[in-house]
């Protein structure tokens, strides 16, 4: 049951680039085992969410973010976690004349690595009904902040933030079914400026087929604490790193084992809702190893 | 473990497959002729020399043969290059016309004609901004010449969004797009009265301001100058 419950935050763990992760939820890597998983993220999005909520048009902007996890068991309670994006490209498109045909603003592109993540997770809890784990994130702003002519083409968001996270998890039965439920709460301190973030998630996922098919959902936000200091004068940063950023996610999943060690996962994540955001489905593919 | 292998370069593929496409935007405008000069009263025997701007369907000034014409030469006449003359006293139109592939276009201006040219006397042009999206923006403005300069006065009902990050303010003929716009800067004022001194330009060079955001690529307001 354990392990079971166990491979679905393994895989949905790494089912969102950037700070999305929650880390493998309550439970930690055993002492010497580990998960790795390379994944492809991306999201187009021709819209956004405003300041006050409402979706505007904007020229068709992209993020494809190729990326490795990994996460190792130090011990059984301690667990360390590598989010690093590889290659992230992040584009505009060109804007073309509907009058004259022609180009009007040319579309440009950067491809850099992304800002990575490290993370140290402590069991707390690891026995019993319910498991609570504790993580410290540490944002690492490698990726490029203000590329392209105007600045805009973003990898990363440019500061280093620091994020504590508390999750509980607990496995249940669905029928004859394993299935497992989490809940998580996080606070990220951001620096440069930025406001700190509230972020929050709650997820499911139950095993069918004989544990070949792992289906997952969740539900996550991020809220800002509005309490940063770069005004609009000098903030550029918009897409998926924008200060005061703030979304409402629903995110299925699923994951197929094809043995013991190898499987695939395939999700999406929709933006229920959203504030200086890209209002436009993510998608991710990936294929994750167990150690 | 065959199919595992290929899998490993899917993300490669997806990533490079990620190539730069085009967003039509809808940037037709008017085309529109405007006298860019003109004086309230002309002396006898003396001359004025009109000048005027021609912008095409998308904004872009354009040199045009223009036909100048007076509604009474017996006042005032005025040659193809548009140098005017007063004859006698008497109120005039001083006209400037274009023929385009789609139309004739004509502007004109009243001229007084007297005894002694008149100094000329300080423009202005005005307009109201007006959001084009959900980001609060707002206020009455005012245009006009300081010397060589161009002084662009915000008036005190003026807001604008604080949340939207690299919002920028440009000068330009056709407001759906910064081609062609000339950029003033980037918008550190947004609430109240504020003034753009923009050097080396003119007050007639120029029909909007526009508002533009430049991390999203979106335009968020305009404000047409009148």
């Amino acid at each position: 049951m354990v392990s079971h419950i166990r491979l679905f935050f393994l895989i949905l763990i790494v089912s969102f680039p950037l700070s999305e992760i929650s880390a493998g939820g309550g439970w930690p890597q055993p002492k010497g085992r580990g998960f790795f998983k390379l994944s492809q993220w991306w999201l187009v999005a021709d819209q956004h969410y405003t300041d006050r909520g409402l979706i505007d048009p904007n020229l068709t902007n992209g993020i494809f973010i190729s990326s490795l996890y990994a996460e190792y068991g130090f011990t059984d309670r301690l667990t360390g976690v590598l989010y690093f994006p590889f290659l992230s490209r992040s584009y505009f498109n060109n804007t073309i004349s509907g009058t004259t045909g022609e180009v009007l603003t040319p579309g440009e592109a950067i491809n850099t690595i992304g800002d990575t993540d490290l993370s140290i997770k402590y069991g707390i809890f690891t026995k019993g009904p319910v498991v609570l784990s504790a993580t410290l994130t540490l944002g690492l702003p490698v990726g490029e902040d203000s590329g392209g002519s105007d600045n805009q083409l973003q990898t990363g968001d440019g500061e280093f933030n620091q994020l504590l996270q508390l999750d509980a998890g607990t496995g249940f039965k669905v029928g004859n079914l394993s299935a497992y439920a989490n809940i998580y709460a996080g606070y990220n301190n951001r620096s440069e400026g930025f406001s700190d973030e509230i972020r929050y998630g709650v997820e499911a996922g139950v095993n069918l087929f004989d544990d070949r098919i792992t289906a997952i959902v969740r539900l996550f936000g991020v809220e800002s604490t509005q309490n940063g200091s770069l005004d609009a004068t000098t903030s550029t940063g918009t897409s998926i790193f924008a200060n005061n950023a703030e979304h409402f996610t629903f995110a299925p999943e699923i994951a197929y084992n094809i043995n013991d060690r190898w499987g695939v996962s395939a999700g999406a994540g929709f933006a229920l809702s959203g504030r200086l955001i890209y209002a436009a489905p993510s998608y991710n593919f990936g294929v994750f190893f167990k150690l | 473990m065959r199919s595992l292998s290929a899998l490993k370069f899917l993300p490669v593929i997806l990533l490079f497959s990620a190539c730069i496409g085009d967003d039509i935007i809808e940037d037709l405008v008017p085309e529109r002729l405007i006298i860019t000069n003109t004086v309230d009263t002309l002396g006898i025997d003396d001359t004025f020399q009109f000048l005027a701007r021609f912008t095409n369907n998308v904004g872009q000034t354009e040199n045009r043969d223009l036909d100048w014409s007076s509604s009474n030469t017996n006042i005032l006449t005025i040659d193809a290059d548009g140098l005017a003359t007063g004859v006698t006293a008497g109120e005039v139109f001083v006209y400037a016309e274009v023929t385009t592939d789609e139309q004739t276009i004509i502007d004109s201006v009243q001229v007084v004609v007297d005894m002694e040219t008149s100094e000329p006397t300080t423009q202005e042009r005005s307009g109201v901004i007006q959001t084009t999206s959900s980001y609060a923006l707002g206020g009455d403005f005012i245009v006009k010449e300081d010397g060589n300069d161009l002084l662009i006065e915000v008036a005190s009902n003026y807001v604008a969004s604080t949340a939207l990050p690299g919002l920028y303010v440009y000068l330009t003929n056709n407001p759906s797009t910064t081609s062609g716009a000339l950029e003033i800067g980037a918008v550190e004022v947004f609430n109240g009265a504020h003034v753009y001194r923009i050097p080396n330009v003119a007050l007639f060079d120029y029909d909007y301001l526009l508002y533009f955001c430049k991390p999203f690529n979106v335009k968020v307001g305009d404000g047409q100058i009148e």
